[in-house]
């Protein structure tokens, strides 16, 4: 899957977009303190940096409301150290975050939320796309791309669309989405991401082993991976999820527009808004207009 | 370009080559750990890391799972390049069971380089000390002219406007295999002094800096310190200004060399004086990598054998110089064309047709370098016809000897002859002419033989 | 194909029962003769094609034998050669003739009947050998597509038609790639057609053909706008050329003078004779369009032709620019000119050009189009022209094909996912409930912020013992995927499974995926047609229904069900909607009857 333009670069450098999930309602939930999670990615970012100067780490806050680049390292340089406590980078990270952090907290309306607390996995999808984009662009000499979804929060269902087109456009640039799950059952978006673009998902049994399993897995670069035999997540949930309620079904409806899918017939599309034709069964008392497809 | 890597890897290969005890003093320089780690091959890096948690061995089998079959010998690669290094500590059990550990030292380095950050040996001046600091163009502009300065003195010591600081004796060692240098004639470049200039600027660098080192012992250094102190150097930050004061004695001595090479900018305050290290010094480590990334292309050729290099170097124009005719010198854009003559000079200089060949098609400009062929078809082959148009006849001084009275003496002369390998050509045996003709330098036995002979 | 006349040896079949009556069978272009090798034998015929409405054969690699089907209104011809070589010669020759005869055949085969009660296919449209030679091919470069064929199309589930109703786009896409080429413009000069003459009278002769009449109005834009103007309301067609043709052997006598002196009496005339209105307007504006810094002036230094020893030579004369009488010369270079830029333009209409007349008006037509579009070409160019092409960089990037998932890896994943579910609701209850109020979510989240902030990252590295668990683990599942899916990681669920299987389960899956696309897409059941089609389906579908329960029954009875289930509940949703349809329809019938056009 080498793409064509990167042959003048090195083999194994590499651009790692980190998605990191910052939604406060997942990690006041979770059994990983979010503390923790923290500071083993800010170590696996301080590792990736370390095995080649070349490397480049860009970090993307998944948050409730919002979210943003909050770390760069091709355009922060300092390299040295916070009076020995910890890398200069990460304090530069951690301010970044905090501020996004206060930000996103703004941005809540009380009283909105609701059963599923997502976090907007669509837009820092995009936004880590785009900047790849811009890399690709910027001449026949860059790093070797790819994205690290670290999510935790459960898959909104409102966003499968943005998603699903998210993943096929990094499919198309040969772009793999690799993704570590911290949440409690399997994150059907992110196995699926992981799935179409040749990634990794994997969703670590031991949490507070996380380091590890970074280092491990998700450090190989994209180089090193056609010699290398990485875990490779078995039973990709490809069965869809209605978007009113959030089942996986198996037969449904769906739109002719938007490819939006129901588990029953609804008389408007909730996602683009295109009106169904009146079910002529109460009519003409044949059947559904809409036509059903089996779901594969 | 394979020599980049060849030498990358002699360097290594001259770190792996110290004494173990030596190598774990290295280790206990977080730097080197770093520089280090960055010169494995990709799979060692990932293995390195992976292990970095772990303190209990790990069995050869398990790290055999993950390895796919085409991998195979990339994993054997790395793991060599593992023990070799004594990053890894190779077992084997009672069981029968190979297992490895990560180097404690090395361990430890780099767990604190992730968790605390690089510390390094000494601290960038305060910036009210250090007035009038280089800005980074300056730096790089700096670096550029000083290394290429050292560069067109290495190559032709005559043509220098500004000779640098670096003692004859050591120029001497640098041009060691790169220049052959015949009695009274002006030195020339030896193949390997061409491939030398073709090189990017970090693997020539890392060349010099080698024959730097392996010199060093002569010089009463000893060559881990100044590894160690190479490497350190390269961690430092492109233009910061570090006092001078905090280097020893060796050192000081060292970084003065440097700063010929345009490896550091030596400034000298009211009271302390500085170095700053400049791009080249910090890129030191990357080229390390063995996967080297290759620099940009500037050369266009076209079917008319001109050719054209987007290129702003004095160094370029001087190599393009040495096989073509170079009409234009504009800023940024060098014209020349490919001709009979030029062509000539070159390969009487000793450069052969496929170095010049390989030169263009390894700097050929992007836009060309993904035409097949990136220098055109009929360019190359006149290339190569015009060599072996001079390689057509070859030139031996020689005498002609005929009128032999008989034929045995005539046997005897060309059995002679041949004995001291210098028969070039006799009559064939049923001709009745008898005449051989000999090589001029060894007429005088000749002469003696035949003298002998008629008596 | 070409040859008129086939003869094959061939045994007669009036039923497929029938054990047959040798003969030989003679095809000719519009009858088909057969004579059997006993004179006595009564199965002696002749019968021409044009009452043929439909024919079919037998696949070759399929246990059946090199059988022809033709089928007229109320019987059926089958023969059987000797060879599927033999077959393929004569069902080619058959489908020739067919089409040949169709024309004539449309009005009888509009009536034809439907064959559904026979259970016998036929085409129920007249298909031309093209097509059918496209399906042909179709067919052959794809098994997976002849399986369907044959199993749904021979076996009458489903018409020839129906079968390639869904597969539009596979024939269109075909048919995309062999379009027509378009015929320029031709680049021979036609303003150098040379006029015959008659050497004893006085008389010329023009050569006109209604190509020649389309290059002339294309390239001389005067000309077309007199023809539209003049014809037929002012002069006859005839008379406009005869003029426009004698204004022609004006100018190629060149003699000026004698032009400038007829077109003062005949007004019409003039129009041939001057220098035409509109291409000289147009010159003015392209010259006003130049790059402003381009120096004209120059340029028109450069031109040497009024020198001596210079200009252009033309039939053994030079074509000399004589500044009198202007109005009425032409030089050859501003002929080469628009020649040369009509010919680029290239041919714009594509009409009949037998009616000057159509071809005048398309040519306006077409003239006022490109005005606007000519424009906006000109503009890309620019701007494509701006960089240097040589050094520009690319403007694409390399993309990959979106991936089309292979029914294989939803299979893989059923399996997984059935003991998954056991697995989650296991972890499940791990998460535990938010309770917390959204400040002091937030809340905590900064503080596990500030809280790296002071202590750094000294407690983030992994305990020994549990970084050791972890990368055992892993390395387990690698060796464990290896293991339980073959040496080839990418090997999955279904090739653990006994190859006949295996291809048994995915035919099965092919099979019921068309039947099922055929099903849905034919509801609401509006005619009888479609009711009749459903019941077909259904019968088809509840066939594979128990050929499914059967492999189930093999010794891999677990990884098979696992694949089976989704078929099932796939035909289980259908058969449901059947018969709740069919309850509905049923209910109704009693009061209205079931209106194909609602």
């Amino acid at each position: 899957m080498a793409s064509a333009p990167s042959k003048l670069y090195a083999d194994d450098v590499s651009l790692l977009m980190v998605l990191l999930d910052t939604n406060p309602f997942f990690w006041s939930s979770s059994s990983l303190p979010f503390s923790v999670f923290l500071s083993h990615v800010l170590t696996f970012l301080n590792s990736i940096l370390l095995l080649n100067q070349l490397n480049q780490v860009v970090v993307i806050a998944t948050g409730y409301n919002s979210c943003s680049y909050i770390y760069d390292s091709s355009t922060s340089t300092n390299q040295g150290s916070d009076n020995g406590r910890m890398p200069a980078r990460c304090v530069n990270l951690l301010q970044k975050l905090e501020e996004f952090v206060i930000k996103d907290e703004q941005l809540i309306k009380e009283g909105l939320r609701e059963g599923i607390a997502s976090s907007l996995l669509s837009g820092s999808l995009s936004m880590a796309l785009c900047y790849i984009q811009r890399v690709f662009r910027s001449g026949p000499l860059h790093p070797q791309p790819r994205i690290l979804c670290l999510q935790g929060s459960s898959d909104g269902p409102e966003q499968y669309v943005a998603i699903m087109n998210a993943i096929f456009s990094a499919q198309r640039s040969m772009i793999r989405i690799d993704s570590c799950y911290m949440g409690s059952s399997n994150s059907a978006f992110l196995q699926q991401a992981s799935y179409i673009t040749g990634g990794v998902y994997l969703k670590p049994q031991q949490p507070n082993g996380l380091f590890q399993y970074l280092s491990t897995v998700f450090a190989t670069d994209l180089h090193s991976r056609a010699f290398l035999q990485l875990p490779k997540s078995l039973g990709v949930d490809f069965r869809a999820s209605c978007f009113c309620h959030k089942k996986t079904i198996d037969l449904g409806y769906i739109c002719s527009v938007c490819l939006s899918i129901f588990c029953k017939h609804h008389k408007k599309c909730s996602t683009c808004g295109s009106v169904f034709g009146q079910a002529q069964s109460d009519v003409n008392s044949t059947s559904n207009k809409k036509r059903k497809t089996p779901e594969t | 370009m394979p020599q980049v890597r060849i030498i990358a890897k002699n360097f290594m290969d001259m770190v792996a080559a110290l004494p173990a005890m030596k190598l774990d003093k290295l280790y206990e320089n977080a730097f080197i750990c770093e520089a280090i780690l960055r010169s494995l091959p990709p799979l060692a890096k990932k293995y390195v890391l992976q292990m970095l948690c772990i303190e209990v061995p790990v069995t050869a089998k398990s790290m055999e799972e993950w390895v796919l079959p085409d991998g195979v010998s990339k994993h054997r690669v790395a793991i060599d390049r593992l023990i070799q290094l004594r990053i890894f500590t190779e077992t084997v059990d009672r069981k029968r069971e190979t297992t490895y550990t990560l180097n404690p030292i090395f361990q430890t380095n780099l767990k604190k380089l992730l968790l605390y950050g690089v510390v390094l040996p000494r601290e960038p001046m305060p910036s009210n000390v250090t007035v009038r600091l280089p800005s980074s163009e300056d730096l790089e502009a700096f670096a550029l002219e000083q290394w290429e300065c050292f560069l067109l003195q290495l190559i032709n010591s005559s043509q220098i406007e500004r000779p640098s600081n670096i003692s004859s004796s050591m120029m001497k060692i640098f041009q060691r295999g790169l220049l052959s240098q015949r009695d009274k004639e002006a030195p020339r470049l030896t193949e390997s002094g061409f491939q030398f200039l073709l090189m990017d600027t970090n693997a020539q660098l890392w060349y010099i800096i080698r024959e730097y080192i392996s010199n060093s012992e002569e010089r009463g250094v000893d060559s881990a310190d100044l590894i160690s102190f190479l490497l350190e150097l390269s961690f430092h930050v492109t233009g910061e200004a570090y006092n001078i004061n905090t280097l020893t004695e060796v050192q000081k001595n060292t970084i003065k060399d440097l700063a010929d090479l345009g490896l550091v900018k030596l400034q000298q305050g009211r009271k302390d004086s500085w170095f700053i290290p400049t791009r080249l010094a910090t890129n030191l480590s990357v080229s390390l990598t063995d996967s080297s990334s290759r620099k940009q292309g500037f050369v266009v050729v076209e079917t008319n054998f001109r050719l054209y290099a987007y290129s702003t170097s004095k160094l370029h124009c001087e190599i393009l110089r040495l096989f073509s005719r170079v009409e234009y010198q504009l800023p940024n854009l060098i014209v020349g064309a490919i001709t009979k003559e030029s062509l000539y000079s070159a390969f009487e200089n000793g450069i052969t047709a496929d170095q010049i060949i390989s030169f263009l098609q390894q700097n050929a400009h992007p836009r060309v370098a993904e035409r097949v062929p990136s220098v055109p078809e009929n360019v190359t082959d006149q290339i190569r016809l015009w060599e072996t148009d001079l390689n057509r006849v070859e030139m031996t001084p020689a005498y002609h000897y005929d009128g032999f009275p008989s034929r045995d003496l005539f046997e005897g002369a060309s059995d002679f002859a041949r004995g001291y390998n210098a028969l070039l050509w006799e009559d064939p045996e049923d001709s009745k002419k008898m005449s051989l003709v000999v090589k001029a330098e060894n007429h005088v036995h000749m002469r003696e033989y035949l003298s002998r002979q008629r008596q | 194909m070409s040859c008129r006349q086939v003869v094959k040896r061939a045994s007669y079949k009036s039923k497929i029962k029938d054990p047959g009556t040798p003969g030989v069978l003679t095809m000719t272009e519009n009858k088909f003769v057969f004579r059997p090798n006993d004179p006595s034998s009564a199965a002696k015929f002749d019968v021409e094609f044009k009452h043929i409405t439909g024919h079919k054969n037998t696949k070759e690699g399929t246990d059946k034998p090199p059988w022809l089907n033709l089928s007229d209104k109320d019987r059926c011809y089958i023969f059987e050669f000797g060879s599927f070589h033999d077959l393929h010669v004569c069902r080619d020759f058959v489908g020739n003739a067919l089409a040949k005869s169709g024309e004539a055949a449309k009005a009888s085969s509009a009536a034809k009947t439907t064959s559904e009660k026979s259970g016998v296919t036929l085409p129920d449209e007249q298909l031309s050998t093209a097509e059918m030679q496209l399906r042909m091919k179709l067919l052959q470069e794809d098994s997976e597509l002849q399986k369907l064929h044959m199993q749904f199309v021979i076996s009458g589930v489903l018409t020839e038609s129906e079968f390639w109703a869904t597969r539009k786009k596979l024939l269109d896409g075909d048919s995309r790639t062999k379009s027509k080429q378009r015929v320029g413009f031709r680049s021979s000069m036609i303003l150098d057609t040379k006029p015959m003459t008659d050497g004893r009278m006085n008389k010329v002769t023009f050569n006109l053909t209604p190509e020649i009449k389309y290059q002339i109005f294309a390239l001389k834009p005067a000309v077309h706008q007199a023809f539209l103007t003049l014809v037929p309301s002012k002069m006859t067609e005839k008379d406009f050329w005869t003029k426009y043709f004698r204004a022609e052997y004006l100018h190629s006598t060149r003699n000026a003078v004698a032009a400038a002196a007829e077109a003062a009496e005949d007004e019409e005339l003039a129009i041939f004779l001057k220098e035409d209105a509109i291409l000289a307007s147009e010159a003015r504006r392209k010259i006003r369009r130049v790059d402003p810094t381009l120096d004209m002036e120059a340029d028109q230094g450069d031109d040497y032709t009024h020198l001596p020893d210079h200009g252009i030579f033309r039939d053994g004369s030079k074509d000399v620019m004589e500044l009198q009488n202007e109005l009425y010369r032409r030089t050859l270079s501003q002929d080469l000119n628009r020649q040369g830029a009509v010919v680029l333009q290239g041919r714009t209409v594509d009409v009949d050009l037998e009616d000057p007349r159509t071809v005048a008006e398309a040519l306006m037509q077409s003239r006022r189009e490109s005005d606007e579009s000519a424009e906006q070409d000109r503009l890309d160019r620019i701007t494509r022209m701006t960089e240097i092409e040589d050094l520009q960089e690319h403007h694409d990037h390399p993309v990959a094909q979106l991936c089309i998932k292979d029914p294989r890896d939803y299979f893989d994943t059923q399996q997984v996912n059935a003991l998954k579910t056991l697995d989650d609701s296991r972890t499940g209850t791990e998460q535990k409930k938010c309770s917390l109020t959204t400040e002091e979510a937030y809340g905590s989240l900064r503080e596990a912020i500030s809280k790296i902030k002071s202590i750094g990252l000294k407690n983030s590295t992994v305990a020994p013992e549990i970084a050791i668990t972890v990368l055992n683990g892993l390395t387990q599942n690698i060796s464990s995927t290896k293991y339980q899916l073959g040496k080839n990681p990418q090997d999955s669920v279904l090739d653990s499974l006994p190859n006949k299987t295996k291809e048994e389960l995915l035919h099965h899956w092919m099979s019921i995926q068309e039947l099922l696309r055929h099903f849905w897409s034919s509801y609401p059941i509006t005619t009888t047609y479609l009711s009749t089609k459903v019941g077909r389906l259904k019968d088809a579908m509840s066939q594979i229904y128990r050929q499914l329960e059967e492999i189930k029954q093999s010794d891999f009875r677990h990884q098979v069900s696992l694949l089976v289930r989704p078929m099932h509940q796939a035909l289980d949703a259908a058969f449901q909607h059947f018969d709740a349809d069919l309850q509905k329809r049923a209910a109704r019938s009693g009061g209205e009857t079931p209106n194909g056009n609602s």
